[in-house]
């Protein structure tokens, strides 16, 4: 009967194992999204020793324990299974040596289950095992290692092979104090002598893990030695004073010891340092938003972005390619492995064994609690592992040691269970736990469901910047469909190709270290396939992918022609320029000079955001300049006069709408709105709009940039300006004042004013079309840092002679 | 297209991964109805118990139930009218840890084991004399005789 239940429950185990194993194969074909990808068949050597070490436990168990519980190995097989194919997932080489654990933690396994008659008498070596251990423990202070070569020093060993003491400590700890309490008579907790040597070992292991400042380690043992000694006195005042020793011990470490400050810190408040201290469990809630509902599915997600995925936050890994489906069957197998322990306490035919299976259930359920509630910030982070299934040799065996002894307590034996004058400290402590795991799926469900939409478009998420490697980004075209900017090569190493690198700060760049900047960043939704496409489409390949679908092009305003003209023209001087349609506000050219080329960004990144002539900024509407004279035949168009009071030139800047934010979308500064008219800081885009009133009958026209975007259902869609056009002087007026700046034989106005800033001089250039002019009506702006009317007027000759010709 | 498939496979993993825990919450169904079951049915070892009333006719009876009540009142499984040295519940037989014990049920008189009185459960065994106000009982427990009372319950259901 028990045979038959437990062999049903691994049928289920091993058939969703074959499915996890035949998706991870599959994957990278999913990733890449062609059929002609490298497979990945090495995991399926994990799936086979899993299935092996399943079978042979199972026959030996159905062999030597008959009648035991069936639930139990089941479900920690199960466990192991899914923990170690998610670790070969992460890293080959790490599931490979965890298979090797596996198989040796089965031999032992095996051994246990031969001798489970023995069990009661391990009671009489208490002492022996304890010290063994604390002595094991002890030997890491001064022959410890770390398998990586960096952090704490818990490891013994040499040629490859580890051990962490402190693993089978926390077990050996749960024996001893089950046996020692087994031996009194029921403990009253004035008796406070009888206590007085679990208290001295325990608080010697603790010392021992201080020093090692293995601190998740010592909590652990803090609680396990709570409930032992809560199940045998059955007064809850154990509980109350425990949790008051461990918050002032969470307090005094929050002040006092800089680990414990900084995980605290992490924990409150996790997005004031997310780069830095914080940077892990952000990280990891990351990969559980990334997971959302039903998971990237087993190879699909990114779970190796958060540190140590393949131990301490393994549950991260797990949540974002399984998603909330699989982080509530893991919580709730973690369970059945509790209730099922808890049950075994109860039916134990002595104290002793009642005792061990209880103290076992709270070993188990702790660790799982820290460390998954540490992963998803129920609570601060602490670095122990996810019983069954993180990375770790020690782990794995101490959890299968642990469960070897539940099994073997769970064989009923002739006589009754123990008496029992008080069954609430089981039924409180299994509450507890239950409350622990159900506050864990609600939390992972809240990262997964509710808050996941908004992180996972956090700029520190790099999923986004993995999936612009497989998914094509849309590219940049000029008007005439031209391109600027090109996706390049093929899915898994697409990349972004800058074809007309002197428009880089106009067009910004995309890049996975530096961010995005300019054009790329305010059209991102549109070149991502975010926007512009199907939602049924965007959603399908979320689903599929965990990505948006392939990109949109964009078609901007600019000329390729004028474009590169302007840029020869302003050359190696620092300024910037503007040429613009006056009626439609399509911007033509724009040029920001000294520029960089976005294609070297990985070697020059750095470089550039702390180069003094800050090519990254788009000096043509993130520059602010003073004004000066440059604005001179506006004033002549409103006032007829030139020297103006403070409250008629912040009347005539408020119309030109010099205290508006143009509206663009692209990077835009704006200076401070409560500045006097006189030290009001205006972009070239600013003045380019006041100054298009003179060429298109005192109309400001709406700017516009990005003109259409090539959807998949319906072709080029218009993007629709930004702004509305805005009358701000009268036509009359305005054509009169552009008739008399107009440049002798040429159809177009023009005026040269300077400013100074900072001892340095500014040349500004407005001209524009006149009303003659029968042709496209245009505007130009030309801003220079340097004292240098003529190279602004010859380029005006050169551009708007060139047109207007 | 890979995607499509992977994704079938990927619903039906979701799908393996809860009919493992729909099969354990089964099973534990199962198992507490099979406990509940097994608790019900337990196999109590026959016992004969000789009622020697103060005044009346001995009588033999035999029981098969985990749980025996003497006294006064006609509801008890071993009544004896008439006598007002018996309390209405006197005293109770009782099945559990492999043995039969006796507990006094706080009477008027006092139970008594062997000329003893009895204040906590006690064990008894066969050839015991247990003495409720003037009334005795001789137990006589027989090792290899196994009731199960299932039938006895299904008797009482009809």
């Amino acid at each position: 009967m028990t045979d038959n239940m437990q062999t049903r429950l691994l049928r289920w185990a091993a058939l969703f194992l074959l499915i996890y194993s035949t998706i991870l194969t599959l994957s990278p074909a999913v990733r890449e999204r062609t059929w002609d990808v490298d497979y990945k068949f090495q995991h399926w050597l994990g799936y086979l020793a899993w299935l092996a070490c399943t079978y042979i436990i199972h026959k030996a168990s159905a062999r030597y324990l008959q009648d035991r519980d069936p639930f139990l190995f089941p479900a920690a097989a199960f466990l192991t299974g899914w923990g170690l194919l998610t670790i070969w997932r992460l890293d080959e080489n790490f599931g490979f040596k965890q298979g090797i654990w596996l198989v040796i933690s089965t031999l032992i396994i095996l051994l246990l289950i031969r001798l489970h008659r023995y069990l009661p008498i391990i009671r009489r070596y208490k002492y022996i095992l304890l010290a063994s251990g604390l002595v094991l423990t002890a030997l890491t202070v001064v022959f410890g290692t770390n398998p990586q070569g960096i952090g704490p020093r818990l490891w013994l060993g040499c040629c490859g092979v580890y051990f962490q003491p402190s693993e089978p400590l926390k077990l050996l700890l749960v024996i001893y104090l089950a046996a020692y309490l087994a031996d009194r008579p029921i403990i009253r907790l004035n008796s406070l002598p009888l206590l007085v040597p679990t208290i001295l070992l325990t608080g010697l292991a603790l010392l021992l893990l201080f020093v090692q400042r293995d601190l998740g380690t010592a909590s652990i043992f803090i609680l396990i030695y709570t409930t032992i000694l809560f199940i045998s006195t059955e007064k809850k005042r154990v509980l109350f004073a425990s949790g008051l020793a461990l918050l002032a011990a969470l307090l005094v470490g929050y002040f006092f010891i800089g680990v414990i400050n900084v995980r605290i810190n992490a924990w409150l408040n996790p997005w004031a340092d997310p780069s830095g201290n914080s940077y892990q469990i952000v990280q990891s809630i990351l990969a559980v938003a990334s997971g959302g509902f039903i998971g990237r599915g087993p190879g699909m997600g990114n779970p190796t972005l958060v540190p140590v995925a393949i131990s301490d936050f393994i549950f991260a890994a797990i949540a974002e390619e399984t998603g909330l489906i699989g982080t509530l069957g893991l919580l709730a197998t973690i369970w059945v492995i509790l209730s099922r322990g808890m049950m075994t306490a109860l039916k134990a035919p002595d104290r002793f064994r009642r005792f061990l299976a209880a103290g076992i259930v709270s070993y188990l359920g702790i660790q799982s609690l820290l460390i998954i509630g540490g992963n998803i910030r129920v609570m601060p982070l602490t670095g122990v592992t996810l019983p069954f299934v993180s990375y770790g040799g020690s782990s794995l065996l101490t959890s299968f040691v642990a469960i070897t002894i539940l099994l073997i307590i769970s064989v009923p034996e002739d006589n009754e269970p123990a008496a029992l004058s008080n069954y609430k400290p089981y039924s409180t402590l299994t509450g507890m736990l239950a409350l622990g795991l159900f506050a864990c799926a609600f939390s992972a469900g809240w990262w997964a469901l509710y808050r996941g939409p908004d992180l996972l478009s956090r700029t520190d998420n790099a999923r986004r910047a993995i999936a612009d490697r497989y998914v094509p980004r849309g590219n940049l075209l000029d008007r005439n469909n031209k391109p600027f900017v090109v996706t390049e090569g093929e899915s898994g190493s697409y990349e972004r190709v800058y074809l007309y690198p002197e428009l880089a700060p106009i067009l910004g760049y995309t890049h996975p270290i530096f961010g995005q900047a300019g054009l790329e960043a305010t059209l991102d939704d549109y070149l991502r396939g975010i926007k512009g496409n199907p939602s049924s489409l965007i959603w399908w390949d979320h689903l599929l992918y965990g990505t948006p679908p392939p990109g949109l092009d964009v078609r901007l305003s600019i000329d390729f022609g004028l474009q590169t003209k302007a840029d020869q023209l302003l050359g190696g001087h620092t300024g910037a320029l503007i040429l613009m349609n006056a009626e439609t506000g399509e911007i033509l050219a724009m040029a920001s000079h000294p520029t960089y080329d976005p294609n070297k960004l990985d070697e020059e990144g750095d470089a550039l955001s702390s180069n003094e002539a800050a090519p990254l900024l788009n000096r043509a509407t993130q520059g602010l300049y003073p004004i000066g004279t440059s604005l001179l035949p506006l004033i002549r168009a409103q006032y007829k006069e030139e020297t103006l009071s403070d409250n008629q030139l912040k009347k005539l800047y408020s119309s030109l709408m010099l205290y508006r934010a143009p509206q663009l979308n692209i990077p835009i500064s704006q200076a401070d709105l409560n500045t006097s008219p006189k030290d009001l800081r205006i972009s070239p885009l600013q003045a380019l709009l006041a100054a298009s009133t003179l060429s298109n009958h005192g109309i400001i026209p709406a700017p516009r940039i990005s003109m259409a975007v090539d959807t998949p259902e319906q072709g080029w869609v218009v993007l629709p300006a930004e702004g509305q056009p805005n009358e701000v002087l009268q036509a009359r007026a305005a054509d009169e004042a552009a008739v008399a700046f107009i440049v002798q034989d040429k159809p177009y106005w023009s005026h040269t004013g300077q400013a100074s800033a900072n001892e340095l001089i500014i040349t500004w250039l407005i001209a524009g079309t006149v009303q003659d002019w029968g042709g496209t009506p245009l505007v130009l702006v030309v801003t220079l840092e340097e004292d240098n009317t003529f190279l602004a007027e010859s380029i005006r000759d050169q551009l708007l002679g060139s047109i207007t010709k | 297209m890979s995607g499509s498939i992977v994704l079938v496979l990927r619903i039906a993993m979701a799908i393996a991964l809860y009919s493992f825990l729909g099969w354990a919450l089964y099973l534990l169904w199962r198992d507490i109805n099979k406990q509940g079951n097994a608790i019900a049915n337990r196999r109590v070892p026959n016992i004969g118990i000789t009622i020697q009333p103060a005044s009346g006719a001995q009588a033999e009876r035999h029981f098969s139930q985990p749980e025996i009540i003497m006294g006064r009142d006609p509801g008890c499984d071993i009544p004896i009218k008439g006598d007002d040295t018996i309390s209405t519940r006197h005293a109770q037989l009782s099945y559990h840890h492999g043995q039969w014990w006796v507990q006094d049920l706080a009477s008027t008189n006092g139970t008594f084991l062997n000329q003893t009185m009895i204040n906590m459960p006690t064990v008894i065994t066969s050839g015991d004399e247990i003495k409720c106000g003037n009334a005795k009982l001789l137990v006589n427990i027989s090792v290899d005789v196994f009731v199960s009372p299932t039938i006895k319950l299904e008797k009482d259901n009809q």
